[in-house]
């Protein structure tokens, strides 16, 4: 597959310290990418790097083979949707999308139908006369993307575009950008900080911390085998116990588990609560005590204290959990662990 | 009498004291003035002094001298203002640290002393004169006693406030909107004519309003530093006034001058409206 943008040891510093450092990466044409991390992670400043509203340290970006990055923004093959909508309040829809066409010289009948089609494509059909103030911030954040897209860039740049939105409007809006990406085969680089967002949308996803990327991967992959401590903490629920690695094996009181990176010394332990398994039978596994109980709609999530190891939650059906009871004494095993180095 | 009527009365009776004091200060006068300058010399009623006022030379030419100074005055104090926000508004560094400390220091000197220092400053043997003299250049442009004083003048009691207006009005339009004018291809020109001016063309209308005002009705510096003739209408009337004793002349001129307010200040209310109505 073609190379529609490439990051090549991206590097920005920031009075405060913060920043990026050594960013690199490849994405495929029609493919959306998801930039995901805590705030301060410098997910953001990759973004605006890659649109040219920030000037790297050093490193070099380069779409479609050619690098951007002596260009202005008016001048890139990038369009960005971002995080406040960023209508122009003073102009019509009609305007607002038309605005980037006049610019590119384009004639007023194709201004006319491109706007039609695209009005058509985020059902806001009829709404060409309205200001943005008189749109819902659903409505305007399609607005938004409707304007990108009738640029058609390279690479579209969405800055956590959804974050201002509501729960359920949010969940909409994820599904319409993902059928707009596959009508349209837009490549995308998609910034938030909402795990579930990312999960949900991406191709693939980049894990960053601290400025710097943990993992690049498919959402399945992330989730199920995550590199690292950060990403397996970032990513989904997860619970950690600390072990010590004795003959090859990780230990945890009496009982073995897997050492699948050849670890030594004090590791620590992760595991999915999906993956915590509770009996009461003669089996081994590590003792506990029911802690609490808690239905949550089709699934409960059962508190369990170790004694001595930390308190993990399960996730059970919410039928398994039916014989269960607070105070009662457990034995818990694993279905499946990850192992990492306890930093 | 129900709880609505109830806080219909006290609605008007919280309104009442300022409509009141709007009323003594400002409609009041307005109406005897207006009265005044429709009485003629017999005590009946009619257009005479209007017809004076547009009829009589010196009359007209200080009509369209103070229009003069005025529209060229309002014209310079607002690119000037503008340019000076704009310019603080999307730089940094020092020449903008410099620019801030110091615009506002003419709010704050008294208008009496500052004119005093323009007359110093730029009279025919002011500093300016004799500084250009040391280099050589011994004439020097007639500014004190000539409209260009009272230009000088107007922009130095005019440019701080509208400035510190228009600096806020663009200090409201985020730099979001200008990013993603960017982002579709907008040049700095046109970030300028079509973002940057219409999300702060109303608070230049309100600074445009606001500078006509102070300077169709000023007098300390035109008659300070303005031409004995022709004048501009605050010292005009105050000629007429007190030194030819026409007190209904000078009611017209008063009611004329009011009169030029309104004008800018329909276009000030019609645009606010508008914009209401947007929103609405």
């Amino acid at each position: 597959m073609d190379i529609q943008l490439s990051i090549q040891k991206l590097t920005k510093r920031y009075k405060t310290g913060d920043g990026v450092s050594d960013i690199s990466l490849d994405v495929q044409k029609g493919e959306l990418i998801t930039l995901l991390g805590p705030s301060g992670c410098g997910k953001t400043t990759v973004l605006r790097s890659i649109g040219g509203f920030l000037e790297p340290d050093s490193g070099d970006i380069l779409i479609e083979n050619k690098s951007v990055l002596k260009a202005p923004p008016e001048k890139r093959p990038t369009a960005m949707v971002f995080q406040s909508y960023n209508l122009w309040p003073h102009m019509t829809v009609f305007d607002n999308l038309a605005f980037g066409l006049k610019i590119r010289k384009m004639k007023k009948s194709e201004i006319d139908q491109a706007i039609s089609e695209v009005l058509k494509l985020i059902r806001l059909s009829g709404s060409e006369q309205k200001f943005p103030g008189q749109l819902s911030g659903g409505q305007q954040q399609r607005v938004a993307v409707a304007r990108a897209l009738l640029l058609k860039p390279a690479v579209l740049l969405l800055d956590e575009p959804f974050s201002a939105l509501d729960a359920k409007l949010r969940h909409e809006m994820r599904e319409e950008l993902r059928e707009i990406q596959s009508n349209t085969g837009l490549t995308m680089v998609f910034v938030t900080h909402d795990q579930e967002e990312a999960l949900s949308i991406s191709d693939r996803i980049v894990v960053m911390n601290k400025g710097h990327i943990e993992q690049v991967a498919s959402p399945q992959e992330i989730y199920d085998e995550p590199k690292t401590l950060f990403a397996a903490q970032f990513i989904g629920k997860m619970n950690f116990l600390k072990g010590v690695v004795t003959n090859g094996r990780v230990m945890i009181a009496q009982l073995a588990f897997p050492n699948s990176k050849n670890l030594s010394g004090n590791v620590t332990l992760a595991i999915r609560p999906e993956d915590v398994q509770l009996f009461d039978g003669e089996e081994a596994g590590l003792p506990g005590t029911i802690k609490h109980i808690m239905v949550l709609g089709h699934y409960a999530e059962v508190s369990i204290d170790l004694q001595g190891h930390g308190i993990i939650r399960s996730f059970r059906p919410r039928d398994q959990v039916n014989d269960l009871r607070t105070g009662q004494h457990v034995k818990v095993n694993f279905a499946k662990t990850l192992v990492f180095p306890t930093v | 009498m129900s709880k609505q009527t109830k806080m219909g009365i006290l609605g008007l009776l919280l309104v009442l004291p300022s409509f009141l004091v709007l009323f003594v200060i400002v409609v009041l006068p307005i109406a005897l003035s207006f009265k005044e300058s429709l009485t003629n010399a017999s005590g009946g009623y009619d257009l005479s002094n209007y017809i004076y006022l547009f009829t009589n030379k010196l009359m007209r030419s200080n009509i369209i001298f103070t229009l003069e100074v005025t529209i060229i005055s309002v014209l310079l104090i607002l690119a000037i203002s503008y340019a000076l926000a704009v310019y603080m508004r999307f730089n940094n560094g020092a020449v903008v640290q410099w620019i801030r400390r110091l615009y506002m220091i003419p709010m704050f000197i008294p208008g009496v002393i500052a004119t005093y220092g323009l007359i110093q400053l730029l009279g025919n043997h002011g500093w300016a004169a004799r500084i250009l003299y040391q280099f050589g250049i011994e004439s020097f442009p007639r500014i004190i006693f000539d409209m260009k004083g009272i230009i000088i003048a107007n922009l130095w009691f005019n440019i701080p406030f509208t400035t510190m207006l228009l600096g806020s009005a663009l200090s409201a339009v985020p730099n979001s909107v200008i990013e993603s004018a960017k982002d579709v291809g907008a040049g700095t020109i046109q970030i300028f004519f079509k973002f940057i001016l219409p999300l702060t063309y109303k608070t230049l209308l309100v600074g445009a309003t606001f500078a006509f005002m102070g300077v169709i009705g000023s007098f300390t510096a035109p008659f300070l530093l303005g031409p004995n003739a022709p004048q501009m209408l605050g010292v005009s009337m105050e000629q007429v006034f007190g030194v030819f004793q026409q007190k209904q002349l000078a009611a017209a001129l008063a009611f004329f001058t009011f009169l030029l307010c309104s004008i800018m200040g329909f276009f000030y209310i019609r645009e606010m409206i508008k914009d209401e109505g947007v929103k609405a």
